[in-house]
């Protein structure tokens, strides 16, 4: 587990500061990753993977390992940002894991039906909420083999 | 006999004498003939009006212009001086009337529509006349009458008079009265027979009035009923609209609530997480048990949370009616907490073959929190029984039960069970939210059924739940 040499990267999409510190906090704690980017909504995230508006001068041949998707956003919701993302050819098959606080069955139908890889259910307890977020780091990261692209 | 003719038959006598003999024997012969071709031409006229009278029958439906115009030609055609329709009030008895359709000579005064009161006819002549008998009188003043009845008579010009019955099917509706005033008449049975007819077919314009008028009624009616169908279905539909409005609030609620409430709890443990971890060395014993106090209440008021959703979970949720095994659902439940605490010495009593009709993921979620209870409820006794099982109700569908030997309840708070977040228990001493119940409570009614208990401090509880609608009184 060689987190400094690992170059794979986390896109962590959420608006709530408080929640991303720790999720931050214990991808760090548990080594999973030392390159996590934030974005803080949907407008955001679409920029950042399709490098347009404030993302134009990025690289869009470096992808992240895998996105952690809030559904909850301001401006373009999580569900739209799946869609789209499942609808480019450039992003159909980037591994999505739903990250929220939902566990309303329309929003699991929707994400899976739109195509996400997975779905994770963020608990209050935070030292469940730190062990989900280790084996998320753990098994996208360094166990799945991600979609030869 | 024309002039032709006569200078014909002169020509054939022998002198005046025998040509005036043969005359007077001729004349004998013919004015007979006359008079029955007179006879034959009045029946044709006669006819004739009776054709009128039954055509008029099939146009309008209402009475008043039927009976006008058959006054007048009746009047016509017997050459009398008056003739009306009398009608009696009803429930009068038939003492009381008046005349409410005419045809009068200009030189006699009008009978119409003045109040007649008659007392010794309701008693004597009603039922004759109910009975279709008709009353022909040459002359009021030489027929036996009684006094009273001439001077009603007289007031109206009458010296004969010829009455026959209008019968509204078998009710003495009223009658036809022909009056000749202007002198006595006797009234040929050729007539008679006429009147009645015209009677006859007066009846069933009556009768056909009737129909008509109950047919009115009975269309306002519906119209009637449909217009307050039509307000009490408008009134639903809008009810129906509010219900979905506010249903969808609620749903908007509750998806907020779990998105938005939980998202501060989940700040509030998790940063007293990171104090504990990362500044362990800078807290003593006591700030690191505030900050353990703080995240177990966030963890209670996150479990508070996750209940909360799925009581109105239960509300909203489509409901798919099927044949429902709880026998085999309540045996799994309970192979299921046995295996949680194998050490335990409980007896399960299962009723096998209950079957019931209702959603199955609904159901199991009744069976599931009511033997979960009556796990809990029985896990401070060392041997404990818990029954699953149904008994008939007066109404002949089925009670089911869960019923156990443990701490039981006082039924004195009984009515606080039922209700979300009541608890009649320490939580030190059995864990829970108060929640189980109050999801049986709405699973419950969703099927149209209710749900009650028996219990008494450490004797145990049962309680019945049915899935049918019993019949409400209103």
């Amino acid at each position: 587990m060689n987190a400094i040499a690992n170059p794979k990267t986390i896109l962590l999409v959420e608006d709530n500061p408080d929640d991303e510190a720790l999720a931050i906090r214990a991808l760090k704690r548990h080594h999973v990753s030392n390159q996590v980017i934030v974005a803080h909504d949907g407008v955001e995230a679409l920029e950042y993977l399709f490098c347009t508006g404030m993302y134009a001068e990025r690289d869009i041949n470096f992808k992240p390992t895998v996105v952690l998707l809030d559904l909850k956003l301001p401006r373009v919701d999580g569900l739209e940002v799946l869609r789209r993302l499942r609808e480019d050819d450039r992003t159909k098959l980037l591994p999505i894991v739903v990250l929220t606080t939902s566990s309303e069955e329309q929003d699991m139908l929707n994400s899976y039906s739109l195509g996400c890889n997975s779905y994770i259910r963020k608990p209050v307890d935070f030292v469940q909420f730190s062990e989900a977020i280790r084996q998320l780091g753990m098994y996208w990261l360094l166990m799945n083999e991600p979609p030869p692209l | 006999m024309n002039p032709e003719t006569l200078a014909k038959l002169r020509s054939f006598c022998i002198d005046e004498v025998a040509f005036e003999q043969l005359k007077q024997t001729l004349q004998a012969e013919i004015q007979p003939l006359e008079q029955e071709i007179k006879q034959a031409h009045l029946l044709v006229e006669q006819h004739k009006a009776l054709f009128r009278a039954i055509a008029r029958l099939r146009e309008p439906l209402e009475v008043e212009p039927i009976f006008r115009a058959t006054a007048i030609e009746v009047r016509q055609l017997l050459k009398s001086d008056r003739v009306g329709m009398f009608r009696f009030y009803p429930d009068s008895g038939c003492n009381d009337g008046e005349f409410v359709s005419e045809d009068v000579d200009s030189a006699f005064s009008s009978a119409k529509e003045k109040k007649i009161s008659d007392f010794c006819f309701g008693d004597q002549f009603a039922i004759h006349y109910q009975k279709g008998q008709v009353q022909a009188v040459a002359d009021i003043y030489n027929a036996g009458l009684s006094d009273c009845h001439i001077k009603i008579l007289s007031q109206f010009q009458v010296r004969a008079n010829l009455i026959v019955p209008l019968l509204q099917g078998e009710k003495l509706w009223g009658l036809l009265c022909i009056h000749q005033c202007s002198a006595p008449r006797r009234w040929q049975q050729i007539e008679i027979e006429f009147v009645s007819q015209i009677a006859n077919h007066l009846g069933v314009a009556l009768k056909h009035a009737e129909l008509l008028r109950s047919l009115r009624l009975e269309i306002d009616e519906r119209q009637q009923a449909e217009l307050r169908s039509q307000t009490l279905n408008k009134g639903l539909q809008q009810a129906i609209q509010e219900l979905k409005a506010v249903n969808k609030e609620l749903e908007a609620f509750s998806y907020s609530v779990s998105h938005d409430l939980r998202a501060p709890l989940r700040s509030i443990d998790g940063f007293s997480q990171a104090l504990l971890e990362d500044c362990a060395e800078q807290l003593d014993t006591v700030g690191q048990d505030y900050l353990r106090r703080i995240r177990l209440a966030t963890q209670r008021m996150g479990h508070l949370i996750d209940d909360m959703l799925t009581l109105s979970r239960v509300t909203r949720s489509d409901m798919h009616v099927e044949s429902v095994d709880l026998s085999r659902l309540a045996r799994g439940f309970c192979t299921d907490l046995q295996q949680t605490d194998p050490k335990r010495r409980v007896e399960f009593v299962i009723q096998l073959g209950l079957v019931a009709q209702g959603d199955p993921n609904l159901l199991q979620v009744v069976l599931e929190n009511l033997l979960n209870n009556a796990w809990k409820f029985t896990s401070k006794h060392l041997q404990a029984k818990i029954e699953f099982g149904a008994i008939p109700q007066p109404n002949g569908t089925l009670a089911y039960f869960v019923r156990d030997d443990g701490t039981g309840f006082d039924m004195a708070y009984g009515d606080k069970l039922f209700a979300p977040f009541q608890r009649l228990h320490a939580s030190h001493e059995f864990p829970g939210n108060g929640v189980g119940l109050a999801t049986v409570q709405r699973i419950v009614y969703r099927s149209g059924g209710r749900v009650w208990a028996e219990a008494a401090l450490e004797k145990g509880a049962t309680f019945y739940f049915t899935l049918e609608a019993e019949e409400v009184e209103v």
